[in-house]
């Protein structure tokens, strides 16, 4: 037994028989008293074993895990599967049992396809025989041109060192996860994803567990191995072949003697070669070629997450009952290209009994993560050398200038105790900067904002939690909380039943029990009162009496009474003479305003003269004031008399009683003569 | 008239008087534990997970970027003046007359002593004893990183004092370790912890679910080309060599990325330590050994602390390893 988290490794569990038909063959020699015949026995036999579609429920676990994105750059993908002895079920190598024939091969975007649905016999290259009972009627098969066989699928000496068994403690959740017997196999792929360096973008791979039955030949054969290398994401595209493919479909003579070269059908290519929706996303993807030039984009990530999105809707909104389809379907997106017929050298097909996407969004690993990562108390502001740059992407390539960066936001307002200046639309609509705190402090706060002699303080509305600060302005922290908390309470109806019930049977029956309390009590009383009247008078009278008593002490019952109309602020120079402030202010002779408060008339100021202010010193200054003044007064009259000048100057002889004709006056008298005419 | 007694202004006074002489009655009853509670557990619960910010908008959290920014950490401790006033906001829901906020005002501090007893209870996993009383100062941290999104499920501990190597995980109940309240992602890269204390030591763990297989990968001048290493094992022992010994990964050439399987084992096989020439032979159980890479673990805490451990002594768990191989055995005598 193993104990807990530990775990022990076997290298292989080869099982004596391979998936395929038996016939078991007994016979019997019965030699008491003579030779006696017997029937021989014959039973029919089938050891059965997937071999184009694997159950999902043999998939413990993958790494990484489905449609994630993560800095995959230096863990290998495996996967778990449940039957130990699966990848020794069947022979890939009749000679050599001990090579498995699954292999998980990991592929990048453009290096292979997934196809559609086909029937098995289309799921292996044509004229590879595959005998024996098979598992499924349809499947899907992987189809990879030589390269990508060459430069990423695993040699047939790797393959042995790829799977192995693992023994585990079934009482350890994490380790053994639900499976029955402890054993499980584990097949690992040999490629590390990449990031995309050059481009600085993210690359998405799909891992697919590919059954090697009969194409062990295809496999590379071993090479000079290297200890270094460069990283790129492809090891081959086949957009490349599109780019140069005309749109009727992809000769392949085109691109083998380069008659034609239209790089600008390329996306034109995509759409009409490929009928499904995926390829229109794929046909954005920059190329290898147009990638070297391209400069780093953080934008860029945002298209290869939407696939990631597309699998998440999916999951979420497709019936139960195809869901598992639905996904694992979403996932091919992008690796749908028809490859044959297109690629100029011979293509592989290999049933894939299960395969998911990933994808690799940044270099380094979990360590490098951490160890780069920006430890601080929040209230920390990046400092000014802090970089955004994604440190594990290639400088741009020379030449090309990159844009400028765009210009980098103000910071923000930050205070020591973590309080942060925001723009605040206060009620009656004044732009102000307010103080706004979260619950995450960079300091240890006082829990108590002020206590009653009955315990903590209780806010009934957020109002009566703001706050003004020292230097002038309000601080809405609290405030903000006490909203926040009653509008996520308010969104759940359960919690405010269960809040509301509360509230009317402790409280509310606590309070009828002391009232019944009160009125027992009184009963004695009470019964002097019922002694003459019966009990159908009683109501009545209580309410009679309640109605007067309130009448009598309306205050202490309904409360005071509101004045109709509140009075305004007091202005306080007003208390004074107002008369005299006038006098004062409009140059007025205080016996015309005396005449005016008592007569109410206003005909007393006609006889005062304006005053006009000594043309002393600044005379010149005057004048113009005046020009000015006569010129915009002839200005507003021409226009309303219709083009036609008035008769200016009028205003000399105002105080002599006979006023002749003003502006006024000829316009009143232009209005009347054009009434007069209409009529 | 002798019923004047029993008048609106006395009927008043009472109701007034009311809520200042109300004892609460218990509206949770536990006779088994002995625990008697005003609010019903719904309500008491419900308040517990607001006061740990479930469902809070991530903007009221952080109110500007900048706090956060990408690939950081930040600690901080909790306002209680704030998830207080949160609750008083849920609270104050439904109150409608001046005696409900009466009787409210009367409740509120046994409600609120009963909210932080409760706030323990809201996270409880199954192997962890329960604890009681009142939650203590409440600190914790985000963390906003892709190591957050690519690695769901990363393990947070944070202890008292600086405990050393823990590869036997000391439970949330013990006196050095701190109970963690919630552990949440906000989005996909952004992590949220709260813990019931003051930590001195942090540990982010990457997720020991399943077991990685990779390697470690070295930028060699320009930051586009890499080897690669693995540090080497002794498969008798399942320990790693010492003194430390780095063994070169084979590539195939022309291929980025994709492993020479075969070459880097026979760089093991040479390797004498590694023990791994017993039988001459290369097999996958022995080659997976020595790939598999353990959980890398981040420890945030005072390095000038004289308890601190040295960098690299924290985590180093070992492997078991079968010698009696069963299966060859097994294979043996079913021929």
């Amino acid at each position: 037994m193993v104990s807990r988290g530990k775990f022990v490794l076997h290298s292989r569990a080869v099982p004596p028989l391979t998936a395929g038909d038996y016939v078991l063959q007994g016979t019997q020699t019965l030699t008491t008293d003579g030779n006696r015949p017997t029937a021989p026995y014959e039973a029919h036999l089938r050891v059965t074993s997937p071999r184009f579609k694997l159950p999902p429920d043999q998939i413990l676990s993958t790494y990484p895990p489905a449609n994630s994105e993560g800095a995959y750059e230096s863990r290998l993908p495996q996967i778990v599967i449940k039957r130990r002895t699966l990848p020794w079920e069947r022979a890939a190598d009749p000679a050599d049992r001990k090579v498995p024939w699954l292999a998980l091969v990991v592929i990048a975007e453009g290096e292979g396809q997934i196809s559609a649905e086909v029937a098995i016999a289309d799921c292996v290259t044509p004229g590879v025989q595959l005998t024996g009972p098979n598992d499924v009627a349809r499947g899907i098969y992987l189809a990879v041109p030589k390269t990508t066989v060459t430069k990423v699928f695993p040699t047939k000496q790797d393959l042995p060192l790829l799977a192995h068994v693992r023994e585990v403690d079934l009482e350890d959740t994490e380790l053994a996860m639900g499976d029955d017997d402890g054993f499980l196999a584990v097949v690992m792929a040999n490629r590390l994803p990449q990031f995309d360096r050059v481009a600085c973008k993210p690359v998405r791979y799909t891992a697919c567990l590919i059954n090697l039955e009969g194409q062990l030949g295809v496999l590379p054969p071993p090479s000079t191995p290297v200890k270094q290398f460069a990283a790129l994401a492809q090891v081959f595209n086949v957009l490349d072949y599109y780019q140069y493919a005309d749109t009727g479909g992809g000769s392949p003579d085109k691109v083998v003697m380069a008659t034609t070269v239209q790089p600008a059908a390329a996306a034109a290519g995509v759409a009409a070669a490929a009928a499904t929706g995926a390829a229109k996303t794929k046909a954005k993807t920059p190329t290898a070629k147009q990638a070297k030039s391209a400069v780093p984009q953080p934008g860029v990530a945002e298209d290869w997450r939407a696939t990631t999105r597309k699998v998440e809707n999916v999951a979420l909104n497709t019936a139960s009952a195809q869901a598992a389809y639905a996904v694992r379907d979403a996932m091919k997106g992008g690796f749908r290209l028809p490859i044959e017929g297109i690629v100029a050298e011979p293509v592989y097909r290999f049933p894939i009994l299960a395969h998911w996407s990933f994808t690799c969004d940044g270099g380094g690993s979990f360590e490098s993560l951490m160890r780069a990562i920006d430890v601080g108390l929040l209230g920390t502001l990046p400092g000014p050398g802090a970089t955004r740059k994604r440190p594990e992407c290639a400088p741009p390539p020379k030449g090309d200038a990159p844009p400028a960066a765009p210009a980098a936001r103000p910071k923000p307002e930050v205070a020591e105790t973590g309080h942060v200046g925001l723009a605040h639309q206060t009620r009656v609509g004044d732009a102000v900067r307010a103080w706004y705190r979260g619950p995450f402090v960079p300091s240890p706060t006082d829990r108590e904002i002020a206590t009653t002699p009955r315990g903590p303080a209780l806010a009934h509305t957020s109002d009566q939690l703001r706050a003004v600060v020292p230097d002038g302005r309000e601080d809405l922290s609290l405030a903000i909380a006490f909203e926040i908390g009653r509008l996520l309470a308010l969104s759940r109806p359960a919690f405010v039943g269960a809040v509301m019930q509360w509230r009317r049977e402790q409280f509310g029956a606590e309070r009828a029990r002391r009232l019944a309390g009160r009125a027992t009590a009184n009963t004695a009383k009470l019964a002097d009162a019922l002694k003459g009247n019966t009990l159908a008078t009683f109501g009545p009278l209580l309410g009679k009496t309640l109605v007067l008593e309130t009448a009598v002490k309306r205050a202490a019952v309904l409360g005071p009474v509101r004045p109709p109309v509140d009075p305004g602020r007091p202005i306080d120079f007003l208390q004074d003479d107002v008369l005299g402030l006038l006098s004062v202010g409009l140059a007025i002779d205080a016996s015309v305003l005396q005449t005016l408060k008592k007569t109410g008339s206003v005909s007393a100021l006609d006889g005062v003269d304006v005053p006009l202010g000594k043309t002393g010193d600044d005379a010149a200054q005057f004048n113009h004031l005046l020009q000015t003044v006569r010129a915009e007064v002839d200005r507003i009259a021409t226009d309303a008399l219709g083009g036609k000048r008035p008769d200016t100057g009028a205003g000399a002889a105002r105080a002599k009683g006979a006023e002749p004709a003003d502006a006024l006056d000829d316009m009143i008298r232009a209005l009347i003569e054009k009434w007069k005419r209409e009529t | 008239m002798a019923t004047t007694r029993f008048t609106a202004t006395s009927i008043l006074s009472e109701l007034k008087s009311m809520p200042v002489g109300y004892k609460p009655t218990f509206g949770d009853r536990d006779p088994k534990l002995g625990e008697d509670r005003v609010t019903p557990l719904a309500v008491r619960d419900w308040l517990a997970r607001l006061r740990l910010l479930e469902g809070v908008p991530f903007n009221n959290l952080v109110a500007d970027s900048e706090l956060l920014p990408l690939e950081s950490i930040r600690f901080f401790y909790l306002d209680r003046a704030w998830t207080d006033a949160l609750v008083q906001g849920a609270l104050s829901v439904g109150t409608v007359t001046s005696s409900d906020r009466a009787q409210l005002e009367a409740l509120y501090p046994a409600v609120r002593k009963e909210i932080d007893e409760q706030e323990r209870l809201v996270r409880l996993p199954g192997s962890e004893a329960r604890q009681f009383g009142a939650a203590a100062q409440i600190t914790g941290f985000l963390l906003r990183s892709r190591a957050v999104s690519g690695w769901p499920g990363l393990q947070v501990r944070a202890y008292r004092r600086e405990i050393g190597n823990d590869e036997d995980i000391i439970p949330e109940s013990s006196p050095d370790r701190i109970k963690l309240l919630r552990l949440e992602r906000l989005a996909p890269a952004v992590l949220l912890a709260l813990f019931d204390g003051v930590p001195a030591v942090v540990h982010v763990e990457e997720p020991r679910q399943g077991v990685q297989f990779g390697i470690k990968l070295i930028p060699q001048g320009d930051s586009n080309s890499f080897t690669a290493t693995v540090r080497a094992r002794d498969v008798q022992t399942a320990t790693d060599i010492e003194p430390k010994l780095n063994i070169p990964v084979s590539f195939r050439p022309g291929a980025p990325g994709v492993l020479d399987l075969r070459a880097t084992g026979e760089t093991f096989l040479g390797t004498a330590q590694t023990h791994m020439n017993a039988d001459g032979k290369l097999d996958g159980a022995e080659f997976a050994l020595q790939m598999i890479r353990f959980p890398y673990r981040q420890v945030f805490g005072d390095p000038n602390s004289p308890n601190a451990v040295e960098k690299g002594d924290v985590f180093r768990p070992t492997v078991a390893r079968n010698l009696a191989r069963l299966l060859a055995t097994f294979q043996e005598k079913i021929p």
